[in-house]
C-alpha cells in the first residue's frame, strides 16, 4: 500500500497547486484587462507628445533645450530597472534582470558612476543576491501605477538631471507592443534625443501623419518648449510603468496557463499510475489468498 | 563419478511433478537429505541421464528430490541411485580456464577436468571466529560507485535494476577492470541468464590479457552456467557449486578471489518455482516461505576469513522495478555495497544508470574514507536531493520561478548529474569513446570542484561520457570548435 498512498498524497497536493494556479491565471486576466485599457489609452496621448516635442525640435527656429541636449561626457547615470512585486510570472523577472545587467555592464566602460534604482520585490531580492548595491528602491506600484506617485518621481530625475547630478537615465522594462508580442528594453529617457529620433522614424512613415505643420508659438517657443519637454518626459515614464504592468499581467497570464496545463498533465499520470498500482496490490493480494487457500487443500 | 559411488542403494521413481519426483527407498536404506539421486534409464528409446536432490522425506520409505536437469521422459517405476553424499563439484586450481555446469561437469568440450579433489556444494558457513574484521576500500574507477558506493575488498556489492537497465553491462565492466588487474584467482557463476551473454563472456575472457602477463584473463577464472534454459532445481544449485569452487580457492589456497554472480535473483525464482512443486505453502507475493534461509545460507558462506577473502558482486533483478519485492528485498540485508539502478536515469540516457540518491554502502563513512571523500560525496547527494525536491516545482511552474539560490543547485545538480555517467571498456564499441578508469583523487577532486562552482561556465552536455573533469573541458572546447564549423 506504500506505494499506492505515496502516489495519491502527490497528486493531492499537485491538485492543490493546480487550483492556486488556475486562480492566479483568472486574476491575471482580469487585472491584464484593466491594465490594457489603461496603456492603450495613454499610448495616443503619449505618442502626440512626442510628434509635438520632434515637431518643435524641428521647426527650424533656434531654440534648445537641456533635457534634449547630450551631455559630451556623462560622468553620472541613473539606471531604473522595473520589475514584479511578485513572481509566478515566467521569465518576465529574470528576462528583464538579464538585460539590465548587461546594459549595464556595457555602460559601465562609458561613464564612471551608475546607480541602479529597482521598481519591484522581484528585482530588488535579485541585486541583494547578485550583491550589487542598489540606489532607490520601490515597491508600491504594482498592476496599477498611479500618475501622482510617478510624476513625483519623475520631478525628482529631472531635478537631479538639470542640476547635473546625473547626465543620464536608463529605463529597463518589458515594453508591450500587443497581446502576443512584449519584449524587455532598455530605453534611455534622458537626455530626451531618442525621443527625438522616435518621432523622426515616425514622420517619414508612409501615410504618416502630416507633421509638417507651420506653429505660430505664443508668447515665445522657448516658453513652450520650457512647459511641453518635460511633460513629454514625465508621460514617457508613466507609459514605461502602464507597458510594463500590462506586460506582467500578460506574462503570469501566460505563465500560469501553462503551469495549470502541466499540473493536468501531471495529474493525469499520476491517476493512472495509481489506478495500476492500486489494482496490482489488490491482484496481489488475492493471489496470495487463493493460492494459500490452495496449497492448504 | 560413477567409479566413486559409495552405495549401491536403488530405489524406485513413483511420482513424477514438473521437475520434483519422488522416489521409494527400503526403509533402512533412506538416502538423506541433499544427497544425490541418479538416474540413469532407458525408456522407449528415450535415454535419460539425470541427478536429483533430496528435499524432503515423505514417510514410507519415500523420498522427495528436485531435479537437477530435465525431467522429460521420466516414468514411474524407473530405477534411481542414492549417491550416499550430495553434489560434489571438482575444486582446485585444475578448474581455472574451464566452463561447468552445476553439477561439476565441463561444458567447454576441452576434455576430463582432472581435479584431484571434489566437494560437495552444501558447506556451512564460516565460523564467527574466522571472519576476517579488517576493512579496505576496493577501487573500480567507475566514479559514481567509488564516490557514493565505495566497494569493500572481500566484501559484498550487490547491483540491483529492473530489466534492461544495465546491470550485465556493469558486471561485465566490473570484471573487465578488476579480474583484469586481480593476481588471485575469479569464479563467474551464471544463474539463470541469457545463455548467449554467457557466451559473449567466455570469449572476452579468452581474449582479455591479464596486465602485461600475456595470459588471458580465462587462465584465472572458473566459470559456472545454469541459465534460463535450464530447469529450476540447476538454477537453484548452480550459485552454490560456483561458490564451492571458490571457497576452495579462499580455504585451501589462501588467495584472494572473486565471485561474480549473474544473477541472483534467479536463485530465489528458481527456490520459488520448486517450492510450491515441494508442497511448501506461498508466502509473501507467492514466494517460497523459506524465502530468507536459503538467500542467508547462500549469502553467509560468501565471507572473507581470515585465511583468504572472497570479493563478490552480484546482479540482482528487480521486478518491476518495485524494490520492496521480497527477492531483491531479502538480498539487499546481506551486502556491503548498495548500488540501485533507475529507470528514470536510464531514459536520460545517463549510463551507468546508477541512482545516487537510493545507492549506499556500509563504507560510505567517515571512518573507512575519510573525511573529505565523505563530505564530498554528501555534498554531492545534498545537491541532488534538492534537486530532486524542486523537480515537481520546475515541472509545473518551470524553472523561472525558483529562487537564486535553487537556479544555483539546479544548475550544478544537472551537471553532476551527467557527470556521473562514464564511458565503459566493454562499451567502446558503442560509444565510440575508449573507456576511462578515473582514479579515486580525481574523481573527489572533480566533484568538488563542480559543487563549488568551478565549473558552472561549461554546457551540461561537455559532463556526459567524460572521465576527470578536465576532460569535460576538454569536450565543450570540442563541442565550442564544432559549432562554429557549422
Amino acid at each position: 500500500m506504500a506505494k499506492a498512498r505515496a502516489l495519491d498524497k502527490r497528486r493531492k497536493s499537485i491538485k492543490n497547486i493546480r487550483k492556486i494556479t488556475r486562480t492566479m491565471e483568472l486574476v491575471s486576466t482580469a487585472q491584464f484587462r484593466r491594465a490594457m485599457d489603461r496603456a492603450v489609452a495613454a499610448d495616443s496621448y503619449t505618442k502626440r507628445m512626442v510628434h509635438l516635442v520632434s515637431d518643435l525640435a524641428k521647426t527650424g527656429l533656434d531654440v534648445s533645450h537641456p533635457l534634449l541636449e547630450e551631455r559630451s561626457e556623462p560622468k553620472n547615470a541613473t539606471m531604473l530597472v522595473l520589475t514584479a512585486n511578485r513572481g509566478m510570472c515566467g521569465g518576465y523577472n529574470s528576462s528583464i534582470l538579464r538585460l539590465a545587467l548587461q546594459r549595464y555592464q556595457e555602460l559601465n566602460d562609458l561613464i564612471p558612476n551608475i546607480n541602479i534604482d529597482v521598481s519591484g520585490k522581484r528585482g530588488i531580492s535579485y541585486m541583494k543576491y547578485r550583491k550589487i548595491d542598489i540606489d532607490q528602491s520601490f515597491d508600491q506600484f504594482d498592476h496599477k501605477p498611479a500618475f501622482d506617485e510617478i510624476n513625483e518621481m519623475a520631478q525628482r530625475y529631472l531635478d537631479a538631471y538639470l542640476a547635473g547630478e546625473i547626465d543620464r537615465l536608463e529605463v529597463a522594462y518589458c515594453k508591450f507592443i500587443s497581446m502576443s508580442k512584449q519584449y524587455p528594453v532598455v530605453e534611455t529617457l534622458l537626455p530626451m534625443t531618442e525621443m527625438k529620433s522616435d518621432a523622426d522614424d515616425d514622420s517619414s512613415k508612409p501615410g504618416g501623419e502630416k507633421t509638417n505643420v507651420e506653429y505660430e508659438f505664443l508668447p515665445s517657443p522657448q516658453s513652450i518648449l520650457e512647459e511641453v519637454v518635460p511633460n513629454a518626459f514625465k508621460v514617457k515614464l508613466f507609459k514605461c510603468f502602464l507597458d510594463a504592468a500590462v506586460s506582467e499581467q500578460i506574462a503570469r497570464m501566460i505563465a500560469m496557463k501553462s503551469a495549470t496545463e502541466n499540473a493536468d498533465s501531471m495529474i493525469t499520470t499520476l491517476t493512472s499510475t495509481y489506478n495500476r498500482a492500486r489494482q496490482s496490490q489488490i491482484t496481489n493480494e488475492m493471489l496470495e489468498v487463493i493460492s494459500g487457500a490452495n496449497a492448504l487443500n | 563419478m560413477n567409479e566413486t559411488l559409495k552405495t549401491n542403494n536403488i530405489g524406485r521413481i513413483t511420482q513424477v511433478i514438473g521437475s520434483t519426483f519422488d522416489a521409494e527407498f527400503s526403509n533402512e536404506n533412506l538416502p538423506a537429505i541433499y544427497n544425490a539421486v541418479k538416474i540413469d534409464s532407458e525408456k522407449n528409446g528415450i535415454i535419460i541421464h539425470l541427478t536429483g536432490e533430496v528435499q524432503q522425506h515423505l514417510g514410507g520409505g519415500r523420498v522427495r528430490c528436485v531435479a537437477l536437469g530435465s525431467t522429460d521422459g521420466l516414468v514411474r517405476g524407473m530405477d534411481c541411485l542414492d549417491t550416499g553424499a550430495p553434489v560434489s563439484v571438482p575444486v582446485g586450481n585444475e578448474t581455472l580456464g574451464r566452463v561447468f555446469n552445476l553439477l561439476g561437469e565441463p561444458i567447454d568440450k576441452k576434455g576430463p577436468v582432472e581435479a584431484k579433489e571434489y566437494r560437495p556444494i552444501h558447506q556451512d558457513a564460516p565460523m564467527v571466529s574466522d571472519l576476517s574484521t579488517n576493512t579496505e576500500i576496493f577501487e573500480t574507477g567507475i566514479k559514481v560507485i567509488d564516490l557514493l558506493t565505495p566497494f569493500v575488498r572481500g566484501g559484498k556489492a550487490g547491483l540491483f535494476g529492473g530489466a534492461g537497465l544495465g546491470k550485465t553491462v556493469i558486471l561485465q565492466e566490473l570484471i573487465a577492470r578488476i579480474a583484469s588487474a586481480h593476481g588471485g584467482a575469479s569464479v563467474f557463476a551464471g544463474v539463470g541468464e541469457r545463455t548467449r551473454e554467457g557466451n559473449d563472456l567466455w570469449r572476452e575472457m579468452k581474449e582479455a590479457k591479464i596486465g602485461n602477463t600475456g595470459r588471458s584473463v580465462i587462465d584465472q577464472t572458473t566459470m559456472v552456467f545454469g541459465q534460463m534454459n535450464e530447469p529450476p532445481g540447476a538454477r537453484l544449485r548452480v550459485a552454490l557449486s560456483a561458490l564451492t569452487m571458490a571457497e576452495y580457492f579462499r580455504d585451501n589456497l589462501g588467495t584472494d578471489v572473486l565471485l561474480f554472480i549473474d544473477n541472483i535473483f534467479r536463485f530465489s525464482q528458481a527456490g520459488s518455482e520448486v517450492s510450491a512443486l515441494l508442497g511448501r505453502m506461498p508466502s509473501a507475493v507467492g514466494y517460497q516461505p523459506t524465502l530468507a534461509s536459503e538467500m542467508g545460507a547462500l549469502q553467509e558462506r560468501i565471507a572473507s576469513t581470515s585465511r583468504g577473502a572472497i570479493t563478490s558482486v552480484q546482479a540482482v533483478y528487480v521486478p518491476a522495478d518495485d524494490p520492496t519485492d521480497p527477492a531483491p528485498a531479502t538480498a539487499f540485508g546481506q551486502l556491503d555495497a548498495f548500488v540501485y539502478l533507475e529507470r528514470a536515469i536510464s531514459e536520460k540516457g545517463i549510463y551507468p544508470a546508477v541512482d545516487p540518491l537510493a545507492s549506499s554502502s556500509r563504507v560510505l563513512d567517515p571512518q573507512y574514507v575519510g573525511e573529505r571523500h565523505y563530505n564530498c560525496a554528501r555534498t554531492v547527494q545534498q545537491t541532488l536531493q534538492r534537486y530532486r525536491e524542486l523537480q515537481d516545482i520546475i515541472a509545473i511552474l518551470g524553472v523561472d520561478e525558483l529562487s537564486e539560490e535553487d537556479k544555483l543547485v539546479v544548475h550544478r545538480a544537472r551537471r553532476m548529474e551527467r557527470f556521473l555517467s562514464q564511458p565503459f571498456l566493454v562499451a567502446e564499441v558503442f560509444l565510440g569513446k575508449p573507456g576511462q578508469i578515473t582514479p579515486l583523487a580525481d574523481t573527489i577532486r572533480s566533484f568538488e570542484e563542480i559543487s563549488a562552482g568551478k565549473w558552472d561556465h561549461l554546457p551540461e552536455q561537455a559532463f556526459m561520457y567524460v572521465g576527470s573533469v578536465e576532460q569535460a573541458a576538454e569536450q565543450a572546447e570540442k563541442m565550442e570548435a564544432e559549432a562554429k564549423m557549422k
